[in-house]
């Protein structure tokens, strides 16, 4: 019996210790982290939203959006293959899509992961609700690719009826 | 005499991947390419040598019974420290290794090494495997990540070497990995047969 409370102690007194140096470290490197999360977001909006001044953050539905005065910048994240596709979708005030960016995915290396390529996201800028924006047919799929194709594809529609039922 | 030993046993002689077939799993996940490959050496060189480190110093205090849990103990507050530190100076590098940092406390280069040599061994000793355990795994590793981005992307640390029309998309996909690692060893044993 006092051998077993002498190894908790023990193992107690590494614990504390590994707990206290761990809450050392987060307590100085977390400033940097939320910072660095910020800072990443912020150029991403600039990314999809050239020349917007300043973002304000709305809700539609489910997703979250960001107001400038060049438009709104709404973040999807249809199902791809691997699990979610997180994309940041820049629509302009006459609802064409600005730019599109894919912030993080988990797609196949070498064919959908392909989809970060600006070959493909590219042909994304211009549409609008009236497009049909299906792959195959007005959007090049990725070769080999085919649900990924269609996720960003679901993805950017989504994000333009987002921003239709904000206005 | 023996700590040159020590440092030198895990670079070719016992290489981690290629030769005691420990951590293949990291191998696998992060070698699709030469610069996760070596980011993920980095950081598992860090955790390494300061577990090693710390192991080895307190080794006189830590019983017998307990020692796997102390060992976890200790390995996962340097990952942990590891992940931090990252993401807070290297964002770029922890979106690309991001989910395989945490995974490092089960990498098993680092428990062994904790119970087949810094538990057993004097600090000074105990920090040189883990070096030389490192720069092995880091050697491996990196081939590797070389081989597949080559094969498999027609690119070497993002520089593209060849049109990606041409490239085997298998090799960065998991069977490129096993294909890799395979011939590696073969060709290592092979190399090992002939000098001695």
């Amino acid at each position: 019996m006092k051998r077993i409370m002498n190894l908790a102690m023990i193992l107690m007194v590494f614990c504390v210790i590994s707990a206290g140096g761990l809450a050392y470290v987060y307590l100085f490197t977390q400033p940097q982290i939320d910072k660095n999360a910020k800072l990443s977001l912020e150029n991403s909006l600039r990314e999809v939203l050239p020349g917007s001044a300043d973002f304000e953050e709305v809700k539609c539905g489910e997703a979250q959006a960001y107001k400038s005065d060049k438009g709104y910048a709404v973040l999807v994240t249809p199902r791809g293959y691997g699990g979610p596709v997180k994309m940041l979708v820049g629509v302009d005030k006459e609802g064409k899509v600005v730019r599109v960016k894919v912030l993080d995915q988990k797609e196949t290396p070498g064919l959908g992961a392909r989809v970060i390529q600006p070959e493909f996201l590219n042909q994304f800028s211009g549409k609008s609700e009236s497009d049909k924006l299906e792959p195959k047919q007005d959007i090049d799929a990725i070769t080999g690719a085919t649900i990924t194709s269609r996720a960003a594809c679901q993805g950017v529609k989504q994000a333009l009826k987002c921003r239709r039922k904000i206005r | 005499m023996s700590l040159w030993k020590d440092l030198n046993a895990g670079i070719v002689k016992e290489n981690p991947v290629l030769r005691l077939m420990i951590g293949l799993c990291p191998t696998l996940a992060v070698s699709n390419n030469a610069i996760n490959a070596l980011g993920m050496s980095v950081a598992v060189a860090f955790v390494l040598i300061c577990s090693n480190w710390v192991i080895a110093a307190i080794r006189k205090w830590t019983p017998d019974e307990i020692r796997i849990p102390i060992f976890i103990i200790v390995i996962s507050t340097f990952v942990t420290i590891s992940d931090y530190i990252m993401q807070a100076y290297y964002p770029d590098l922890y979106a690309a290794l991001g989910v395989f940092v945490p995974l490092i406390v089960v990498n098993c280069i680092i428990l062994g090494r904790a119970e087949a040599f810094a538990y057993r061994n004097p600090v000074l000793n105990s920090i040189l495997d883990g070096v030389g355990m490192s720069l092995g795994f880091a050697l491996a590793l990196v081939s590797i990540g070389v081989i597949r981005e080559i094969a498999g992307a027609g690119t070497v640390f993002g520089v593209q070497l060849f049109n990606t029309a041409l490239a085997a998309t298998i090799m960065i996909l998991p069977p490129g990995a096993f294909i890799t690692i395979g011939v590696l060893m073969a060709f290592l044993n092979k190399m090992e047969n002939r000098v001695l």
